[in-house]
C-alpha cells in the first residue's frame, strides 16, 4: 500500500506540474541509449547516415524521454508524491503520441499531469494501487513534439505473473 | 515509411539471450535505477525470484523493429502494454503485423499490432503503431 491515503492521493487528480525542464536531447545519450535498446543503428549515431534517410539531424529513439526523469532536467519539488514502494511498483503501460520525430538538439519542456489513480483487489496480490500520468513534452517554440502516457502499478507483493496486466483492466 | 504494406504481413526480430548486464546498461542509458532490476539480494528479500528487466528496456528493444519497418517520421502513435516479466536469460522476439490500411487522398494511415514473446512464445509485451505518411 502507498505511504499515503488513497483520499489523499486522489486529491492531486487532475492537477499539472512541471515535471521536466531544460530537457536537451545530446548526441551522446542518444547513441548510449540506442546502444541500450539493442537498436545502434547508423541514423541514431551518425548525422551523414540519419541525413541521407531523410531526418533533419540525428532522431532519438521512440521511447527516449523515459530520459527525462534524470535528475538534471527535475525541477525540485515539482513531481507527484504517490508514496509508492519502489520494490512494489511495476510499470504497467506506457503509450506515445507523436507529432514528429525527436532530434537531437531539441530542448524539451515535460509538463505532466496526474490522469488517474485507483485501486484494484489483485488476485492474490493485495492491494494494487494504479496512477496514470500523461506528460505533454513542448519544444523550444512552444509547440508538443509528443505525449507519452505511463501506468504504474504498486503491486500488494512481488509478482512473477502476469497479474499486473490482466487486473490492470477495468 | 513504405507503402507497400499488405494486412496481415508479419515482420520479425530476435535478441538474446539478454542478461543482467542489458538491464543494468538500460538503466544507466535511462536513468532508471530501480533496484528491482539490477539488485539481487534487494529483490530477493522482496520477494522475487531474480532481477527482471524494465517494462521500457522491452519498450525499447521493440521500438527498433517498429523504426525500420516505418521510419520515425511516419510514426504517430506506440502504444505498449508490459504482460509478463522478462528474466536473465531470455531470448526475446519482437513481431509487427499489419493489422489495417486506410488510404486516405493525400495520406495513408497503417495501423499494426506489436508483440513481443520469450523463447516459451509466452508475450512479455503485447501493444500497437500507428503510422500515417
Amino acid at each position: 500500500m502507498p505511504t499515503r491515503p488513497l483520499a489523499e492521493l486522489r486529491t492531486q487528480v487532475g492537477e499539472t506540474r512541471r515535471t521536466a525542464t531544460d530537457f536537451t536531447v545530446e548526441r551522446g545519450k542518444v547513441a548510449e541509449f540506442a546502444r541500450a535498446i539493442n537498436d545502434p543503428a547508423d541514423v541514431y549515431l551518425d548525422e551523414d547516415a540519419a541525413r541521407a534517410a531523410g531526418y533533419e539531424t540525428i532522431p532519438a529513439p521512440p521511447t527516449f524521454t523515459r530520459t527525462a526523469e534524470f535528475p538534471r532536467y527535475v525541477p525540485d519539488g515539482e513531481g507527484f508524491e504517490l508514496g509508492f514502494d519502489p520494490a512494489r511498483v511495476v510499470h504497467g503501460e506506457q503509450a506515445y503520441e507523436y507529432e514528429r520525430p525527436l532530434y537531437v538538439g531539441d530542448t524539451l519542456t515535460g509538463d505532466t499531469t496526474l490522469t488517474d489513480l485507483y485501486q484494484r483487489d489483485g488476485r492474490d496480490g493485495g492491494t494494487m494501487t494504479f496512477a496514470v500520468l500523461e506528460t505533454v513534452f513542448t519544444d523550444e517554440a512552444d509547440e508538443p513534439v509528443l505525449t507519452a502516457t505511463g501506468t504504474s502499478i504498486e503491486t500488494g507483493r512481488a509478482i512473477s505473473e502476469s497479474d499486473a496486466a490482466t487486473e490492470g483492466e477495468r | 515509411m513504405s507503402t507497400a504494406y499488405t494486412v496481415g504481413e508479419t515482420f520479425t526480430e530476435t535478441i538474446g539471450p539478454i542478461d543482467r548486464a542489458d538491464f543494468v546498461r538500460y538503466a544507466g542509458a535511462s536513468g532508471d535505477f530501480n533496484r528491482i532490476h539490477y539488485d539481487e539480494p534487494f529483490v530477493t528479500d522482496a520477494g522475487y525470484d531474480s532481477v527482471f528487466g524494465q517494462g521500457m528496456f522491452t519498450a525499447g528493444v521493440a521500438s527498433g523493429l517498429v523504426r525500420e519497418v516505418f521510419g520515425l517520421h511516419a510514426l504517430t502513435e506506440y502504444r505498449t502494454r508490459f504482460v509478463a516479466q522478462v528474466w536473465p536469460g531470455d531470448t526475446l522476439t519482437t513481431t509487427v503485423e499489419i493489422e489495417a490500411i486506410e488510404a486516405g487522398a493525400e495520406e495513408t494511415s497503417v495501423e499494426a499490432s506489436v508483440t513481443v514473446r520469450n523463447q516459451d512464445d509466452e508475450s512479455v509485451m503485447t501493444g500497437s503503431v500507428v503510422a500515417v505518411r
